[in-house]
């Protein structure tokens, strides 16, 4: 292996990658199969984590790995989703191009608001991401004769995917197609996060007075990270008005931002397989609370935040290495001195 | 020039029902330094108990209000020990998902309680009506809230500019571990803030409540509008937000009167505005 | 290896198919509606009313057992309430699907029940043109120009000459503000300033005072039930529009599950709309006292009768059609019944249920609780939205 470190042949680099990750994708893929054949009944649900595990992992990469806090993230995806929208009701009915579209224009306002953003910290950034989410809502609620306004924006049909795949009445189009763009933004943002740019980013969260002190230059690093966030979030936006042939305001609500915040961290932040695993504990226990009491299910999603924070502050992708450290804090229980 | 003194009346008074809605904060968030998006939670509960006082058990306002803010105040008071101690230690985005948690848990609770409708509470006849400016009429209620708005700001800030424990409390926060090894009372002190917070959070939940009803959602609903407040106002500034809510209230209510189909743009352009200029809000420190 | 799971996914919806066409079975109805988040409300006014239809006429519609299954949207989420639709008609085998508040939501279903043939009742989301978007909706609640145009006309025979109207600026706020505006215009009257209020104020004297100074004979207002309704007719109140003389007119403002908050200040208040609580009828008394009955300390309103006048279509859309949807929807059709909102049908060509509109005034009763008092009656009122 050291001739490698030595000898740098991209060649080697890709297999070296793929060494790295192809178990991971093989058992999310063999994961997919059997899900698939396991809840064929559950394929609309289970697209809809799909496309929120793809919006969680837009936002891992800013607030993960970058450490940029974030309460507005639903700007980018819900511009994302109205643009495709738009496009596949005035232009073309094409689903990839739409994710284009989406990609884009995810980008594009993810760029000018980075120019802003990435200049604040702490409260003042998260209020402007807020902010920035809030214009963009009322803009649109303002824009009726295009948008629908609280309507929605409606008369969405999708040509089949590559003029071949139509979209079914079960899901099962829509379902593959959301899983395999999961595993081309995943696999892009492994590249990311291994790259120097990626390591920059988590230099960046560590310390940015030692990033600066060692010539990087800071603020475009994370205007740079900011629009490729944008871009995967304008993907899942696109693919949500896809698979919904609909779009409302609700795609820029404060609580869709809060609401994958909180998976995010429930997942473990700064690690891409938490971004998956968060999301999809979440909206699972969401959905099984509320068809069982609906009336009450904020309890459980109000005990299950508060679990993890205090019991297990990495996220549930650190509850391996938590079961050790439970019977070490017994051990040692009496010996600890109050603060 | 009436439109003018319409603007500036109207706009003093909203902006003394911010502050009173968002006071509270100022002192847990801006104060003490912790995130806490559970501040509605406790605005929630002052105003929940007093509906129920005024109106199932059919108490008078002022008892009832009292006795809603020592409940809140003992509620907040256990929690602080329970949770909130531990939750200072957190970093800002762990202090943000942990009460929210607990704001979930106060509205799961409130909604279990008295249901999802609007929780009314019953004002005395003495602050309802209006009186005569002359050109126009301003509601009582409105001047009670004005006047109540000055005493806590100016209490609050002799209380912590001025008093002993004010000092301490600064020290506190300036650095935990030196205050407490000069022989401060670190974990008292914080836990009398804290109550503070919230027992100042449900009287503004209380006195708000014409404005801003209470109902189970009222947390998640105007969070944002809290944050606002003690965020433009600047951490740690009491007089901040108390100027910050008086021009946002100013702002918005011009907004009304001139550009009533922009209002909200306007209100967070110029909130984004602020924050360009001033990046540590009105009166915040760096 | 795409074709197998294609096929095989084909032969799982030919049998739920099936399966949902046999006889004297269990037929499903999937309820959408939010039963939690701030519209929860909605959800448990709907759940409330289903339960007492089923225990006034028990769960066999002809020779059919009627089963309900209900599922959180929690607020206006078209991507949720997508999934949750194709759940109830993919593994539910549900063959009609029910509730709907919000307009996106029941838009999000209609490419859903255009492929599947199911009938979608919906008992409130009240943009007019939702019905025209599939074949298989039809509504049981009302449309804001159903209710705002006979106010508009009202107001007009009272004398009532010039309106400020002052609504919550977003689509059903907008819709009503046309509405009234066409029909009191076609009437002579003048409507001298159409203000639109964002959905987030808090604080309306700003708009009170505006009113004010233009004095208008009345003001028209649409705001959603809750804060925001509750905050405008406060401030109507306190900003002394009353006592200058300025009518309040209204829609659903006045809502029976907000109305004792509203406190005394709200009598007086006039409002034009399709259901009361205190509707005097012998059906409207019976279904008040089953459901005070059932569950103490609840109301009914507008989403209560929505759901109940729903359930009673799909009844008869059941017994007659059993699970076939298409030969359901031209039972629908025509079909007229007393509702305890009074007669109602079911407009042929609308599929949006044809009923009268009250003219209703706040008053205390005797037992101190404050009702929406009917005195006046618009009979049979279409939806007015798709013609304007």
């Amino acid at each position: 292996m050291n001739t490698v470190r030595t000898q740098p042949d991209p060649g080697n680099a890709i297999m070296r990658f793929l060494k790295k990750r192809i178990a991971v994708y093989a058992l999310l893929i063999a994961i997919s199969i059997a899900v698939f054949f396991l809840f064929p009944y559950d394929l609309g649900f289970l697209t809809r984590i799909i496309i929120m595990m793809i919006f969680v992992l837009s936002l891992d990469l800013i607030l993960g790995f970058a450490g940029v806090a974030t309460l507005g993230h639903a700007a980018l995806y819900g511009t994302g989703a109205y643009m495709a929208g738009l496009f596949a009701v005035h232009i073309s009915a094409s689903p990839i191009v739409g994710l284009g579209v989406g990609a884009l224009s995810g980008a594009v306002i993810a760029f000018i608001s980075a120019l802003i953003l990435m200049r604040a910290h702490g409260l003042t950034l998260l209020m402007l991401t807020i902010a920035i989410a809030e214009v963009l809502k009322e803009i649109a609620n303002k824009a009726q004769t295009l948008t629908g306004g609280a309507d929605g924006l409606s008369g969405i049909v999708m040509a089949p995917i590559f003029g071949q795949i139509e979209f079914d009445f079960v899901g099962q189009t829509g379902y593959w197609y959301s899983f395999a763009l999961l595993m081309i933004v995943l696999f892009f943002l492994h590249i990311i996060t291994d790259s120097p740019f990626g390591l920059g980013l988590r230099g960046i969260k560590q310390s940015t007075a030692r990033m600066r002190a060692i010539g990087a230059p800071v603020y475009w690093r994370l205007v740079a990270a900011y629009t490729v966030s944008g871009a995967i979030a304008g993907i899942a936006g696109a693919l949500s008005a896809q698979i919904t042939e609909l779009v409302s305001l609700n795609v820029y609500d404060f609580s869709l931002s809060a609401e994958i915040v909180i998976m995010l961290i429930l997942g473990g932040a700064g690690r891409l397989y938490g971004a998956l695993l968060g999301t999809a504990v979440f909206l699972i226990v969401h959905h099984t609370a509320a068809s069982v009491d609906p009336f009450n299910w904020l309890f459980i999603i109000g005990g299950l935040v508060l679990g993890v924070i205090f019991f297990l502050p990495g996220g549930l992708l650190s509850f391996p290495k938590k079961l050790g450290w439970v019977t070490t804090w017994f051990s040692k229980q009496p010996e600890e001195t109050p603060r | 020039m009436s439109i003018i003194f319409n603007i500036l009346i109207d706009g003093i008074s909203y902006g003394m029902i911010l502050f009173m809605i968002a006071v509270g904060l100022s002192v847990t968030m801006g104060l003490m330094k912790v995130i806490n998006l559970a501040h509605g939670g406790f605005a929630l509960l002052g105003g929940a108990f007093t509906h129920w006082l005024t109106v199932q058990a059919e108490l008078s306002f002022l008892p009832a209000v009292a006795i809603a803010i020592l409940g809140v105040v003992i509620i907040a008071i256990l929690m602080e020990f329970s949770l909130f101690r531990r939750i200072y230690e957190f970093g800002e985005l762990e202090q943000v998902l942990a009460t929210i948690g607990i704001a979930f848990l106060i509205i799961a609770s409130v909604n279990y309680w008295l249901g999802s409708t609007l929780l009314a509470i019953k004002f005395p006849e003495y602050l309802s009506g209006s009186i005569n400016l002359g050109f126009r009429t301003l509601p009582v209620h409105r001047v009670f809230v004005i006047l109540i708005g000055i005493v806590v700001v100016v209490a609050l800030y002799i209380l912590i500019e001025r008093t002993r424990f004010g000092v301490n409390l600064r020290a506190a926060v300036d650095n935990r571990d030196m205050a407490a090894s000069l022989g401060i009372d670190t974990a008292r002190i914080y836990a009398i803030t804290f109550g503070l917070g919230a027992g100042l959070a449900a009287f503004g939940g209380i006195l708000g409540a014409e404005l801003l009803p209470i109902e189970a959602y009222y947390p998640l609903r105007y969070m944002v509008l809290f944050l606002i407040v003690v965020a433009v106002g600047g951490m740690g500034s009491i007089l901040g937000s108390f100027l910050a809510a008086i021009s946002l209230g100013i702002l918005d209510t011009a907004a009304r009167y001139l550009m009533p189909d922009f209002s909200t743009i306007i209100f967070f352009s110029a909130m984004m505005l602020i924050f360009i200029i001033r990046p540590h809000g009105l009166l915040g420190k760096s | 290896m795409k074709k197998t799971i294609r096929t095989i996914g084909l032969a799982l919806t030919l049998t739920a198919g099936l399966t949902g066409g046999a006889v004297a079975d269990t037929i499903k109805v999937g309820v959408i509606a939010p039963f939690s988040g701030p519209f929860a409300i909605w959800g448990k006014q709907f759940q409330e009313a289903i339960k007492v239809y089923v225990a006034q006429h028990g769960n066999k519609a002809g020779e059919h057992t009627v089963e309900f299954i209900y599922k959180d949207s929690g607020g206006p989420k078209p991507d949720v309430a997508k999934s949750l639709a194709q759940e109830l008609l993919i593994k539910d085998r549900v063959d009609y699907l029910a509730g709907f508040t919000f307009t996106p939501n029941a838009l999000a279903v209609a490419p859903l029940i255009n492929k599947a043939k199911k009938p979608a009742i919906i008992f409130n989301a009240a943009t007019s043109m939702i019905t025209t978007k599939s074949d298989y909706f039809a509504r049981t609640g009302f449309t804001l120009w159903q209710v705002s145009v006979p106010m508009a006309n009202w107001a007009w025979d009272q004398g009532i000459k010039t309106v400020v109207t002052a609504v919550s600026d977003y689509a059903p706020g907008r819709d009503a503000q046309n509405a009234f505006k066409v029909a009191f215009e076609k009437k002579g009257g003048k409507v001298i300033d159409a203000m639109q209020m964002a959905l987030s104020t808090a604080d309306f004297a700003p708009f009170m005072q505006q009113i004010k100074d233009k004095s208008p004979d009345a003001v028209f207002g649409f705001l959603p039930v809750g804060p925001p309704t509750f905050a405008f007719v406060k401030a109507y109140n306190e900003n002394g529009l009353k006592d200058a003389g300025i009518k309040f007119l209204g829609t659903g403002e006045t809502d029976e599950t907000g109305l004792q908050a509203l406190g005394d200040g709200a009598i007086g208040l006039t409002t034009a709309y399709h259901y009361s609580a205190t509707h005097d009828s012998a059906l409207n008394k019976e279904f008040t006292a089953k459901v005070s009955e059932m569950f103490p300390g609840s109301v009914t309103n507008l989403a209560s009768v929505g759901a109940y006048d729903g359930t009673h279509l799909i009844y008869k859309m059941i017994e007659a059609a059993g699970a076939d949807g298409a030969k359901a929807m031209e039972i629908a059709k025509g079909l007229a019944w007393e509702s305890p909102r009074g007669p109602v049908s079911i407009d042929v060509t609308t599929r949006h249920i044809t009923q009268n509109v009250y003219i209703r005034r706040v008053e205390k009763n005797d037992a101190g609780v404050l009702i929406n008092k009917e005195f006046e009656t618009v009979e049979a009122v279409p939806d007015l939205g798709l013609a304007k």
